[in-house]
């Protein structure tokens, strides 16, 4: 089989981290807490995640809003704003502005969007001059999801911003799964590349991708893992539908990252094992210098707590 | 099986009827004397057709005799190449060769849809190259037939040597899809169809090989340069096929073996029913003998 398979084993010396819960165990109680800078914080769904996360001693947070409403917000979840540091702004874009300032400025560690919209947050994170992303980096998507039916976890991207990436922004989202998966220990992950079949059909760009991004996982031009794509999900995931589809793939069934071809193959999968697969989910914007965490409101609690721990997780030697 | 040498290739002919070989034209100085030290040698049993005269008397002033050699008398060109086809698909030879006639008129019979060699393949050039300094003969793909294969087009070039390739004895070549660079790069179409290849031969949708690219031309030929080069691949340092990005890469490469590596050469057109010997006025005596010998261990 492929060559690439026989690199010698790295040696791992980050702790695995093989669930959520472990990951919590993992970033809660540092002697040395992330500061959270969140943006417009004064809706319930923000200010209870943050409130959780305060308490479990994972976070420091700043709070960027109207003083008043977040009060009001507070007092009616029994929430102790005293836990907080309240920063009062009267308008959200301004909020948005300033919370990203904070943290390219190194006086926060984390920014999470609150209840302002979803664009113009992002518009703040993307401004050339003033925004939050690295050098030429693409904005794109990657959660980790804890399923009970599945071996381990498994990282999925992108369920949330790039429509329909191309070669390009193919590759970036396979580096960020990568270097995800490599702070919760995983050194050189299996990624499969997400398609209806295995085969390589000519009418299918995505298969053509795919097969240009495995040649590059092999030259070393992609980080360390082991690519294989295109792959249905069984093949990625299910030894048995291996074995009986007889389909050489170094990915071998026991994939920790499967990369969709489109927004609306990966959304959809991934609200489909929440809902009927007991999933939970802690999910972040990558491309940025420090890590941005953007949830929907319709996560669970959990989920959303999962979120802010998996961003502590990634901020550390950011 | 490991050929050095190209005449190896005798040794595949043992123990197999002696291949015939329609020559269309063959009153042709240089290919005809090529077809009948061939024919002295055991290796094709030759039917000449053309001007019997003139065949006669290139036969004779070079010292062959021509007792037991089929000769059908045409001096029309156009229907000298007509008849040599004809006997192809009629299954009365296994081989075609060009003698003086062009090769757009030969190839005009050989694709005509009635009784031509069509198979539904692309027809596509093979060179098979015995260099010194490499420890086994290759063949390099396509550097006479194909301009600028697509993608599309590369798989029936690769599908068509590897058939040859199998019917010489190597199991599984070695297929190395050629670049500049080893990496891939979405500016060079070649090593972007180089990766595609690769993993359609993964999935078992090309056939019989072992491909690999992009590899430049050092990576494919030399395993030191490979390693040097950190590359993680079966096929570097060991190909059997080098599959060119386009014409002039592969003439050039072709013409630098011959001239500068003193390289011999036999080479053939695939893809048709049956090979096709297409050699050029300036290809060696020995090249069209070797050709020949290609041709005929090469046909089923």
């Amino acid at each position: 089989m492929t060559a690439y398979c026989l690199q010698p084993h790295q040696q791992n010396n980050t702790t695995m981290i093989g669930s959520l819960e472990q990951l919590v165990e993992i970033v809660k109680n540092r002697k040395v807490k992330p500061r959270m800078a969140v943006t417009w914080a004064q809706d319930e769904n923000t200010l209870g995640a943050v409130e959780k996360a305060v308490k479990e001693n994972m976070i420091a947070a700043s709070l960027y809003g109207n003083r008043p409403m977040i009060e009001k917000v507070s007092r009616k979840l029994g929430i102790d704003t005293g836990i907080f540091e309240i920063l009062h702004i009267d308008n959200e874009v301004a909020a948005a502005k300033e919370t990203v300032r904070a943290v390219k400025a190194g006086e926060a560690d984390i920014l999470m969007k609150g209840l302002i919209g979803t664009d113009k947050f992002i518009r703040a994170v993307l401004d050339k001059e003033t925004g939050l992303m690295k050098p030429k980096a693409v904005l794109s998507y990657v959660c980790a999801v804890d399923i009970p039916d599945y071996h381990k976890l498994l990282f999925i991207t992108d369920t949330a911003v790039l429509p329909f990436p191309d070669l390009d922004q193919k590759v970036a989202m396979a580096e960020y799964a990568i270097s995800m998966a490599g702070k919760f220990g995983i050194e050189k992950p299996k990624v499969a590349l997400i398609g209806a079949s295995e085969k390589m059909g000519k009418h299918f760009q995505n298969a053509v991708d795919y097969a240009v991004m495995c040649k590059m996982a092999e030259r070393g031009q992609i980080s360390p893992c082991i690519m294989d794509g295109p792959l249905d999900i069984f093949l990625a995931c299910d030894k048995q539908s291996l074995a009986i589809k007889a389909v050489d793939t170094p990915v071998g069934g026991d994939a920790d990252i499967l990369l969709f071809p489109t927004l609306e193959a990966c959304n959809p999968f991934y609200k489909g094992l929440m809902l009927f697969g007991r999933g939970e989910l802690a999910g972040m914007l990558m491309g940025t210098q420090s890590p941005v965490v953007l949830m929907s409101r319709s996560e669970s609690e959990k989920s959303k707590f999962y979120c802010i721990a998996l961003s502590c997780l990634m901020a550390e030697n950011n | 099986m490991i050929l050095k040498k190209l005449s190896e290739l005798k040794n595949l002919l043992e123990d197999k009827p002696v291949r015939r070989l329609a020559l269309a034209a063959a009153h042709d100085h240089q290919s005809l004397l090529a077809v009948l030290k061939a024919s002295r040698d055991n290796i094709v049993k030759p039917i000449l057709i053309g001007d019997e005269n003139e065949i006669r008397r290139i036969a004779g002033e070079n010292g062959y005799e021509l007792e037991n050699i089929k000769i059908i008398h045409e001096k029309d060109i156009e229907k000298t190449s007509e008849l040599a086809v004809k006997m192809v698909s009629n299954h009365e030879a296994d081989v075609l060769m060009k003698g003086k006639v062009g090769t757009s008129t030969l190839l005009k019979h050989v694709l005509d849809k009635t009784w031509g060699l069509r198979t539904g393949n692309l027809l596509s050039h093979i060179a098979v190259f015995e260099v010194e300094t490499y420890h086994k003969l290759f063949a390099v793909t396509d550097v006479a037939m194909n301009i600028a294969p697509n993608l599309k087009d590369k798989i029936s070039i690769v599908n068509n040597s590897v058939t040859c390739l199998n019917m010489l004895g190597v199991e599984l070549p070695k297929v190395a899809v050629l670049g500049a660079v080893e990496m891939v790069n979405e500016s060079m179409q070649a090593t972007m169809d180089a990766a595609l290849l690769s993993k359609m031969n993964q999935r078992d949708q090309i056939k019989n090989c072992i491909i690999d690219g992009p590899l430049a031309f050092d990576n494919a030929i030399s395993l030191e340069s490979a390693i040097h080069k950190g590359i993680r691949s079966e096929v570097a340092g060991d190909t059997d096929l080098l599959l060119m990005p386009d014409i002039e890469v592969g003439n050039v490469l072709y013409k630098s073996l011959v001239f500068f590596a003193k390289a011999n050469v036999a080479s053939m057109i695939l893809g048709a029913a049956a090979p096709i010997v297409l050699t050029s006025r300036s290809d060696s005596e020995q090249a069209k003998y070797d050709s020949i010998l290609l041709a005929a261990a090469s046909a089923k």
